[in-house]
């Protein structure tokens, strides 16, 4: 058998544009915090999302839960248009931090 | 819901995403390819759809509440991923064919079958021929963050078996990708829907698709390189693979190119389905998305369209189920299923003088099913919140037209689209055979896009590389 060629062969993925970015600062204490919840309409957030609500007001005098249904679903039809207005909804209703739910 | 927390750190919110446990790696590949690592998640043990009350809100009190807290309130140590990536004209690996192929085949780079080396030479020829710029980004790939090169289209399409001339449909291919319209980022959904790409124009017989017996079938080089390049590049490109971005349960093999056979529409005087993207008949054009199933309609029996069209209703239909959860329930009328038919059919039916939208309009009054089935799938049959509403529900809402809530007997019939036009219809395969076959797609995940294809030598810079 005579001997094979050998091949030399190149990358078949591709470099990443995206540059890495810092998280945005932590809250440090949730107590008196605006909090938004960001919902897929999936997976039974409609059961979690209050559970959610109840034990983070118990815990945080003075918390501020902005419901999910502010900011519609966020994986449906409109995911598009409501992700990019997203950052103006937040600032209007002066939002501290965000959970975003659920992936499964 | 990594986008939309992405979408808030960046706007220097801090932000905690919850995810059900297998969805822990797919999270944080999601916030390195929009650019953020090591982003907080929190856990929902298990799945929740197969946990009691009881148990999901224990679990979700133990383990997802406190990461939650935690990852609002305390600072974030930065794992970045720091393995240092090849650059796009590194040599990755050297050696004979079988080490390549193994090489690749370890490294997740390939599909499991053997493909062809894509050596600096060859990826050159490749490009060589329509004088693309190999460094022309045609959009950011999602939802991994890497550029869309035309160098990367073309190291797959090496891969692949594709020709030179295959390049034009590639770039269109991946200018869909890039649309938002089309939604790439969620190739890797649980259901494991594949694209299907329907090729219109003179370049199908320009470049030799197969559009007749076998049109889906493995065998002809153009319409089985090009549907393995796009498994390819969604694998290598896009990411989507077990280890980051593909959560498929089961999944479906690749779809060869599907070719409309022009011919008999021309001869039938149907327009061909890119029309329905507003692309005029007879433009080049790919049209893409992604089909959950399929059911082959067989041994259609009948000589005018009034007796084909109980068999094509009822395969439709058949092909309708958890599709109408998610394309009514969670999304909004996005239920477009693509009905493929004969030359023999197609003909029958368009002698008698029906237009395809004569047929459309005949398809809806009577591919329909039950309402109280209807409501099952987007209510009784689904965790979807928004599906839990009713038929009544819905038209009240404007999602649905009024059709769906003309009285309230749960036996009424009901359609399975929101109007007509949303049926698309492709005419190809066995010309003489009376077979017909409905595919389902999969709503925003991958919805209908078409985009042109120019086959005209690029004006770009052509530069050896």
């Amino acid at each position: 058998m005579s001997e094979e060629p050998t091949y030399e062969v190149v990358w078949p993925k591709s470099a990443r544009s995206t540059d890495a970015r810092p998280p945005a600062p932590r809250v440090g204490s949730l107590q008196g915090k605006r909090v938004a919840f960001l919902w897929d309409y999936l997976f039974r957030g409609d059961e979690l999302f209050p559970e959610l609500e109840r034990e983070l007001t118990n815990r945080f005098p003075g918390l501020k839960v902005i419901g999910y249904e502010t900011f519609g679903n966020l994986h449906g039809p409109d995911e598009a248009r409501l992700i990019d207005e997203l950052p103006t909804r937040l600032r209007e209703h002066g939002v501290d931090a965000v959970i975003s739910g659920n992936g499964c | 819901m990594l986008r939309a927390s992405v979408t808030a750190e960046a706007a220097g919110i801090p932000s905690v995403s919850v995810v059900c446990e297998g969805f822990q790696r797919q999270g944080l590949a999601t916030g390195r390819g929009l650019g953020f690592d090591s982003l907080p998640i929190a856990v929902l043990r298990g799945h929740v759809d197969s946990q009691s009350v009881d148990e999901m809100i224990q679990a979700f009190h133990e383990i997802t509440i406190p990461q939650i807290v935690r990852g609002l309130t305390e600072s974030i140590a930065i794992n970045a991923d720091t393995r240092l990536e090849p650059a796009a004209l590194d040599v990755v690996v050297r050696g004979n064919i079988d080490e390549v192929q193994e090489e690749f085949h370890r490294r997740g780079w390939t599909d499991g079958l053997p493909f062809v080396p894509p050596t600096h030479s060859r990826v050159e020829a490749f490009l060589g021929v329509t004088g693309h710029d190999p460094w022309r980004v045609v959009g950011t790939a999602r939802p991994s963050g890497r550029d869309m090169t035309v160098w990367s289209i073309a190291v797959n399409a090496v891969m692949a078996g594709c020709l030179p001339e295959h390049l034009p449909v590639l770039l269109a291919i991946a200018e869909a990708f890039h649309d938002r319209n089309y939604g790439v980022e969620h190739s890797g959904n649980t259901t494991g829907a594949d694209a299907l790409v329907i090729l219109n124009g003179p370049v199908i017989d320009v470049l030799a698709f197969n559009h007749g017996a076998g049109a889906l079938r493995e065998g002809t080089r153009a319409n089985t390189s090009v549907g393995r390049w796009l498994r390819l590049y969604l694998r290598n490109v896009c990411d989507f693979t077990a280890d980051e971005h593909d959560k498929a349960t089961f999944g479906n093999s690749m779809h060869t190119v599907l070719a409309e056979d022009e011919a008999a529409l021309r001869e039938i005087g149907w327009p061909s389905l890119c029309s329905d993207f507003s692309m005029a008949t007879g433009t080049d054009a790919i049209t893409i998305a992604r089909m959950n199933s399929g059911v082959i309609i067989g041994s259609v029996f009948g000589s005018t369209p009034e007796e084909i069209l109980p068999y094509l209703a009822d395969g439709l239909v058949r092909v309708s189920g958890w599709d109408l959860t998610h394309n009514h329930g969670l999304g909004s009328g996005q239920f477009r299923p693509l009905l493929v038919l004969s030359p023999l059919l197609a003909r029958t039916i368009g002698r008698a003088g029906w237009s395809r939208d004569d047929l459309r309009e005949a398809l809806f009054a009577h591919a329909r099913i039950p309402a109280w089935k209807f409501e099952a799938y987007v209510g009784a049959w689904t965790n979807l919140t928004s599906g839990r509403r009713r038929l009544h529900d819905l038209v009240a809402e404007g999602h649905m037209p009024a059709v769906f809530a003309e009285g309230d007997d749960p036996n009424r019939l009901v359609p399975i689209v929101t109007e007509p036009s949303k049926f698309l219809i492709a005419v190809a395969g066995d010309p003489n055979r009376a077979n017909a076959y409905a595919m389902s797609n999969d709503g925003p995940h991958g919805y209908w896009t078409s985009k042109p294809i120019d086959r005209g030598y690029s004006t770009d810079l052509v530069c050896r590389v």
